[in-house]
């Protein structure tokens, strides 16, 4: 094959088994959301609002104004981050459900900053930043780390570890927030990030900030990293075949502790990124209400994505859609914001459609193909 | 064919049974099996042979492909496990499935309706008094030995009252006098006119306990005997059998310089115990060192150890001259060792990888698969080995990127071992290396592990088919209970012998 051949797009499209497996995927990922979206519409028609008001609504104000858009790609973020923390993991064979405390971790370190800001004035600028979001990703990852240690070391399983270490997360920085790095001005939240240490808006006067090309960022390496790099082939061996990976040199546990502190990175750094990057709080609120089941949303965009970092942002993008619109939806046309919860549901059920409807032919094709040898061979033995 | 009990009717028979597993594994090709009341019918055969297949096809864990059952001469069609047991067919795994936390009592009457269970304890403690199978009724089921944990299944399916009792390899992990008592009571069940199934590999047991021997072999049953017609000669020969397959031409060896030296290795099990206990030998460049035996005997142990995936307890590994013991897969690969994997499913290839990927697995940090010290995979390189590979070895894939799972065997089989040709080794170990596949991918394989041989490669064949070991050898070990029992060349033995070295009847 010549090597011009192969570079057109479509040539590419064609012959490279990431872009084909991706394009499948994306497509089962859109029949699903097409699935979703209409049971939705019959249970809001049954339920007795106008699905076409309601979707309108929803999508207008969430993907075809400004501030709409800006609004759905902020909300987008976070759950990009921690979709790819579940992702990762996923691709590494792990159940990695850690992200949600991983994100506090991360706006703790994020408000770390803030408290050394107000005795380190030199911090009230990039310098800041940078250290903030090294800070959040450090904790994240560090969190991650038990998690980490105490599978590869103890066994214990991820899912328990992760629920635990997520509560665990949840009140140091409840406590923290609410008895030392409180805001004397406004106990409710926690001490401020100051102006020259924030991620800067991409578009001044939106929610939009830098955060977002980070996340951009974070997943564009993250498929490098999976499918071009030695590491994540490593990773992807070890996850899918651990017995695989030891015989060709690999060691599993070490995709693991990858898998982990790598999802940590981009958990912390969702975390911070809310804090240092998210008006008007910049600042962890009472409860962690501005940051609750971000992580959890993040298993949602990755489900939607195939665990593939490159389909996770579409998906990342309509599931901040919904959030962003839903208010406008509340508002305009009254359907109340559970609804959008309704809708993520049923697509993520419906995500599993095409999976099923494959391995249903795949089955009968396997079942014909077997009943055909086995004539062939009660033939052979009467014969023999 | 020997009919035993003349006049009597069989329990249960089976017709014409295939069994094809949905990988495509051809398990059973055609089988048909009769068993008749009160007798203990013994199913030999070596590993892989069929017998657990068919036993749980009459017990109705599986399926058939095709074929059927008759159950006192009426076709019956099991739609699960639990229905053949209300029919009077239990089967004890060689894998037992008690819950661990319950206690033997509870084990024994899971699953039964509460009407049935008036004075079960006395009826069990009467079955455990009959039978000598004595049971701590009140004991956690995983406090109790194997041996108990066996007997409570076993319990368990008597109290069920089953009249066909399938037993798995039932004392492979028996102390002798736990064997004794097992053989006691199976003398008494069938004094009760039950029908036992006794599945083994150890020609001593099935002579010691039977009535009635049938032997499989690849599937099909290739003889039955009354025991009393029957001695290990016989057997052994049923059980290793000739095969139809054209002989691989192979001209005389020359064997060069020591590639592989292994001085008394010993190796666990993974539960622990000695797998190896105490293993020497030399391979020399431009030679088969063939190594036979029945399966669990230690090869796999033995094979893990040199290959750096299993730990070396004692004893040493000198590969082309320096000393290996414990030296992990990515190093050995390095110095020119490839390794073609006892199960090329789980271990040797990822199944839900494309060829490309699998192309290099093993060899993904060599220099030529890299872009650059970083790390970045040079996927243009791996696509071009892996043309190659499809080329050379005739591989037949939908295509360079479609995963491995939908190759045939003998295709996954093709790749695998171009893989490992490719790294140019100076020692191929190849663990059964033929095992499920077809002739014509047997032949492939077989005429590349010799043509290997004659280029000068040395390769260690590990293999349980004797057959293959006596046609592809140059010197041949037989691996009995951890250790060689004998170490000669194919033109000085008969398959015949090899069989009784194999089981262990006689040694060297
Ligand atoms: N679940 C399975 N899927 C695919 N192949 C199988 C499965 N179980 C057994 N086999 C294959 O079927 C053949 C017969 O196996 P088995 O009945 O276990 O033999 P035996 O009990 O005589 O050792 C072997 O080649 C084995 O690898
Ligand atoms: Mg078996």
């Amino acid at each position: 094959m010549t090597v011009t051949a192969g570079n057109s797009l479509l040539e590419r499209l064609r012959r490279d088994p990431r872009m084909h497996e991706a394009v499948l995927r994306f497509g089962e990922s859109i029949i699903a959301l097409v699935i979703g979206l209409t049971i939705g519409a019959v249970i809001l028609w049954v339920s007795g609002y106008s699905p076409g008001e309601a979707y309108y609504y929803l999508f207008q104000s969430s993907l075809l104004d400004t501030y709409g858009l800006t609004s759905t790609l902020s909300f987008a973020t976070p759950v990009l981050l921690t979709g790819l923390t579940f992702a990762i993991g996923a691709r590494a064979g792990l159940f990695n459900i850690g992200a949600e405390g991983q994100l506090y971790m991360g706006a703790l370190g994020a408000t770390l900053l803030a408290w050394l800001a107000m005795h380190v004035p030199l911090l009230d600028s990039p310098l800041g930043t940078l250290v903030g979001l090294l800070l959040g990703a450090a904790l994240g990852a560090g969190l991650a780390l038990i998690a980490a240690m105490l599978r590869v070391y103890r066994g214990v399983h991820e899912v328990v570890s992760t629920i635990m270490l997520n509560w665990i997360a949840y009140w140091l920085v409840y406590y923290l927030q609410s008895q030392k790095l409180y805001w004397p001005k406004d106990p409710t939240k926690s001490i401020p990030v100051p102006p020259g240490a924030r991620l800067p808006l991409l578009l001044p006067g939106t929610e939009l900030s830098a955060s977002f090309l980070i996340a951009i960022g974070f997943t564009v390496f993250t498929y490098y990293l999976l499918w071009h790099m030695v590491h994540g082939y490593e990773l992807r061996a070890s996850g899918l075949s651990p017995r695989a990976a030891r015989y060709a040199g690999i060691d599993p546990n070490r995709s693991i502790m990858l898998a982990f502190v790598l999802g940590g990175v981009a958990a912390g750094l969702a975390g911070a990124g809310e804090v240092m990057g998210r008006p008007p709080h910049y600042a962890i609120t009472s409860g962690l209400s501005n940051l609750v089941n971000m992580g959890f949303d993040g298993i949602t965009v990755a489900l939607i994505g195939a665990n593939h970092p490159l389909g996770m942002i579409p998906a990342a993008i309509f599931i901040g859609a919904l959030n962003a619109g839903s208010r406008a939806m509340q508002a305009f046309a009254g359907v109340p914001l559970e609804m959008v919860r309704i809708v993520e549901g049923v697509i993520i059920i419906a995500l599993a459609v095409p999976g099923i409807l494959h391995m249903i032919e795949e089955y009968l094709r396997r079942k014909r193909e077997l009943r055909e040898i086995a004539a062939k061979e009660a033939e052979a033995s009467q014969a023999g | 064919m020997a009919a035993p009990e003349t006049g009597r009717e069989p329990v249960v028979s089976m017709r014409d049974i295939v069994k094809i597993y949905p990988d495509g594994t051809v398990a059973l090709r055609g089988v048909n099996l009769d068993i008749y009341p009160g007798e203990v019918l013994g199913l030999l055969g070596e590993n892989g042979a069929g017998k657990t297949t068919l036993m749980k096809i009459l017990a109705g864990f599986l399926k058939p492909t095709s074929g059927y059952i008759l159950l006192r001469g009426r076709r019956v069609v099991w739609h699960s496990a639990a229905e053949a047991l209300r029919h009077g067919i239990g089967m004890v795994h060689q894998h037992l499935s008690l819950v661990p936390v319950f206690t033997a009592y509870e084990n024994i009457i899971l699953g039964l309706p509460s009407r049935m269970l008036a004075g079960a304890r006395q009826r069990i403690e009467k079955l455990m008094e009959e039978t000598g199978l004595e049971v701590p009724l009140d004991e956690v089921v995983e406090l109790l030995s194997f041996g108990e944990q066996q007997r409570v299944e076993i319990l368990r399916m008597l109290f069920r009252n089953v009249d066909v009792l399938i037993l798995d390899e039932p004392t492979t992990n028996l102390t002798p006098n736990e064997t004794e008592t097992l053989f006691n009571a199976i003398r008494k069940l069938k004094q009760q006119g039950k029908s036992i199934v006794f599945i083994t590999h150890k020609l001593r047991e099935v002579l010691e306990i039977t009535d009635r021997i049938v032997v499989m072999r690849r599937g099909r049953v290739v003889g039955e005997l009354p025991r009393a017609m029957a001695d290990p000669r016989l057997l052994a020969r049923m059980m290793v059998g000739r095969e139809v397959l054209m002989r691989v031409e192979k001209p005389p060896a020359k064997p060069g310089e020591v590639v592989l030296r292994v001085e008394n290795l010993w190796v666990k099990r993974d539960i622990g115990t000695w797998g190896v206990r105490g293993v020497s030998f030399e391979i020399r460049a431009g030679e088969i060192f063939g190594i036979a035996g029945v399966e669990g005997n230690g090869q796999a142990e033995l094979v893990e150890a040199i290959t750096g995936l299993r730990r070396v307890e004692r004893g040493k590994i000198y590969f082309l001259g320096r000393d290996v013991t414990n030296l992990g897969p990515a190093e050995l690969y390095r110095m020119g060792m490839a390794h073609v994997p006892e199960d090329r499913r789980s271990t040797g290839l990822i199944m839900d990888m494309n060829v490309v990927e699998n192309s290099i697995l093993g060899l993904h940090r060599w220099e030529r698969f890299l872009r650059n010290k970083w790390g970045m995979l040079n996927w243009a390189a791996a696509e071009e080995h892996a043309k190659e590979l499809v080329k050379k070895y005739e591989i037949a894939a939908p295509g360079l990127y479609s995963p491995v799972k939908y190759l045939s065997g003998g295709n996954q089989q093709k790749l695998l071992l171009g893989r490992e040709i490719s790294k140019n080794p100076k020692l191929i170990v190849a663990a059964q290396p033929t095992r499920g596949l077809d002739v014509a991918a047997t032949e492939y394989v077989r005429r590349m592990l010799v043509a290997l041989r004659n280029q000068g490669h040395a390769v260690l064949l590990v293999s349980s088919d004797t057959d293959e070991v006596m046609q592809l050898s140059d010197r041949i070990a037989v691996m009995y209970r951890g250790r060689f029992v004998v170490v000669t060349r194919p033109e000085e033995v008969t398959e015949e012998k090899l069989g009784l070295y194999m089981g262990g009847i006689e040694q060297a």
